[in-house]
């Protein structure tokens, strides 16, 4: 946006709010719109983090304000069972994100930036694969693992969430690459350069941001995987998070405070993770790569 | 302007070097991109192995009754006949999925709709700021922790949903709300309340600060009111934005059967049961692998034809 429209929407805020007042600008009644959604939203983890400091008995009788003494204790157990969770879900994300991102890159940089015969039809070829379920390959899926006798191992998730995770990373990260001037790969060209530094040296360090929301929509997908986990794995010890807590919620069921401090522990990763990330995440977002 | 100059320049020039490039045999083309061929193998492979595959065995298999293990007998398309003419749970799990998916696409555009147009006419860029970080962090929240959590909300003995309801005096109003079949549907639905949806926000978001200030500002001048600066500015301009969530959610709310799973695994008597559920129930439960994968096969359709209308109906407009 130009200085010059910014002048004017500044003038028309201002004359706007002195027509108003001060004190009725407009915003307030917003803010406590968004704020009750903020609240709403919120209220089950607060109603969560207040059981989780109950003992059984203190539940029993006053289930949900705070009870005196509060029983942090709660948490040391559930982080014992939770911890061997997480570890399992670092390990299976990040080597999943991690893959996903070179294959995705490496096919995005090959259909955006390279001319080869068949370019078309190969694309065509990975586009035809969005409009495949996941439960249409959910059965077969498992079939093959089994025979592959992958079953109750890390590989057993790993290897296709990559297949599956690679599509649409190398969708958003080709869109991207055809948006940067063909002029920085000729030069490099001309230069002397090979396709692998044009990729490495040139395309890579241009797309820090692309590449960071592909992950993070990558890790939230793996994390958040109930089903297929539940499937391949029936060791608890190699149970990633989510089904994890699911088998954790069941078998303590009605010793809510253990349930609920179990539940706010295994939300937190990925919480730290946003912390850190959620600015390039929001840039990323909005920046108008991702549409029909 | 001589910027603009430019592409048209290497445009041609481009054409020119394209012409050159035909000439060549195909042979020596296909050689010349043995870069590309190298950097695609490793996608290809993967694929090929988890996803093609797979989506083809899946397709061949709907037509055989099956169970590993055993060998298969070639039924034709009975499995489809049967679901489609005996199986009342398949008929009533479709329409679950229908309801289920219309709601989903009703509330996510609708609720994030109001919350972004909130958002954009904050005044103050701190406070959209703030508001625009709270709606995204809850995406962050492993999905089953709110699933599980709902799960006890509406538990009948010890749920926050019927203590509040008996506080308000509405004593008769409590139930069972996830094992009472005339209610679990739809406690299963209307879970999440109030229902914000943080990447949707986003999206739309992003499409409402596209818009030049300059169409609004004409408006206003001319007198139009708030709601008409909506209705008649913003709404219009930001339709690709919403058809695409609205695209997005209905093609996950086919399959989608997580949330089923954790709360309520299909009961009771398949009151909540979906697509996706049954077709986990026949294949894992009672080992019909056949007959789960054409569940499979018509999810797939599904998705196929859905696909087919919104690349038919749904171009991006461009201001």
């Amino acid at each position: 946006m130009s200085a010059a429209v910014r002048g004017t929407r500044e003038q028309y805020r201002r004359t706007r709010s002195e027509q108003v007042g001060v004190f009725l600008r407009g915003d307030w009644w917003r803010i406590v719109l968004l704020g009750l959604f903020l609240v709403g939203g919120i209220a089950p983890l607060v109603m969560a983090f207040l059981i989780s400091l109950k003992t059984i008995p203190q539940f029993a009788r006053q289930p949900f304000a705070l009870t005196f003494p509060l029983h942090w204790e709660n948490y040391g157990f559930a982080f014992e069972i939770v911890l061997e969770f997480l570890k399992n879900s670092m390990i299976i994300s990040g080597v999943t994100v991690v893959g996903v991102l070179l294959l995705a890159s490496l096919s995005a940089y090959a259909f955006g930036i390279l001319e080869f015969p068949g370019r078309q039809v190969l694309f065509y070829l990975v586009l035809s694969l969005m409009m495949v379920p996941s439960a249409m390959t959910l059965i077969p899926s498992f079939v093959l693992v089994k025979d592959l006798g992958l079953m109750n191992t890390y590989w057993a998730m790993i290897l296709p969430w990559i297949a599956s995770g690679q599509v649409f990373a190398m969708f958003i990260l080709r869109t991207f690459f055809e948006s940067l001037p063909k002029e920085l790969f000729d030069a490099a060209r001309i230069d002397g350069a090979s396709e692998w530094q044009g990729y490495w040296r040139i395309a890579l360090p241009l797309s820090k941001s692309m590449l960071g929301v592909a992950a993070i929509l990558n890790i939230l997908g793996t994390w958040n995987n109930l089903i297929w986990p539940y499937l391949t794995v029936q060791k608890q010890a190699l149970l990633p998070l989510t089904p994890g807590l699911w088998a954790y919620q069941t078998e303590y069921f009605t010793r809510y405070g253990l349930t609920m401090a179990g539940l706010l522990l295994g939300s937190i990763p990925l919480v730290i993770l946003f912390v850190f990330t959620s600015r390039w995440f929001v840039a990323g977002l909005t920046s108008g790569a991702i549409k029909v | 302007m001589a910027v603009k100059e430019m592409p048209a320049l290497s445009n041609t020039a481009s054409q020119a070097v394209d012409i050159q490039e035909r000439r060549k045999p195909l042979g020596r083309r296909i050689y010349e991109g043995r870069v590309a061929y190298t950097m695609l193998a490793p996608t290809f492979v993967f694929l090929l192995v988890f996803m093609y595959y797979p989506a083809l065995l899946g397709l061949y298999r709907s037509v055989y009754k099956w169970a590993p293990g055993l060998s298969a007998d070639f039924v034709g398309l009975g499995n489809f006949i049967q679901l489609f003419t005996k199986d009342r749970v398949f008929l009533n799990s479709m329409d679950h999925m229908l309801q289920l998916a219309a709601w989903y696409v009703v509330s996510t555009v609708g609720v994030s709709l109001f919350i972004a147009v909130l958002i954009h006419r904050l005044r103050g860029g701190r406070t959209q700021y703030t508001f625009r970080l709270g709606m995204i962090l809850p995406v962050v929240i492993p999905a089953i922790v709110p699933l599980m959590l709902w799960k006890f909300i509406y538990d009948v003995k010890v749920g926050p949903l019927n203590a509040i309801l008996i506080w308000a005096g509405l004593e008769d109003w409590t139930r069972a709300w996830l094992s009472d079949p005339n209610v679990a549907l739809y406690a299963v639905m209307l879970r999440n309340f109030p229902w914000v949806d943080g990447v949707a926000i986003l999206i739309l978001l992003a499409g409402l600060q596209a818009i030049p200030y300059e169409i609004v500002e004409s408006a206003m001048i001319d007198g139009a009111t708030e709601m008409r600066r909506f209705w008649s500015i913003e709404l219009p301009l930001i339709a690709g934005q919403i058809k695409l969530i609205s695209v997005l959610t209905i093609m996950w709310g086919v399959q989608e059967f997580t949330a089923v799973f954790a709360m309520t695994q299909g009961g009771p008597i398949n009151s909540t049961m979906v697509p996706g559920m049954w077709m986990f129930f026949n294949a894992f439960r009672i080992n019909k692998m056949g007959y789960a994968s054409a569940i499979g096969v018509v999810l797939f359709l599904l998705t196929l034809v859905l696909t087919m209308i919104n690349l038919k109906y749904i171009t991006t407009e461009e201001y």
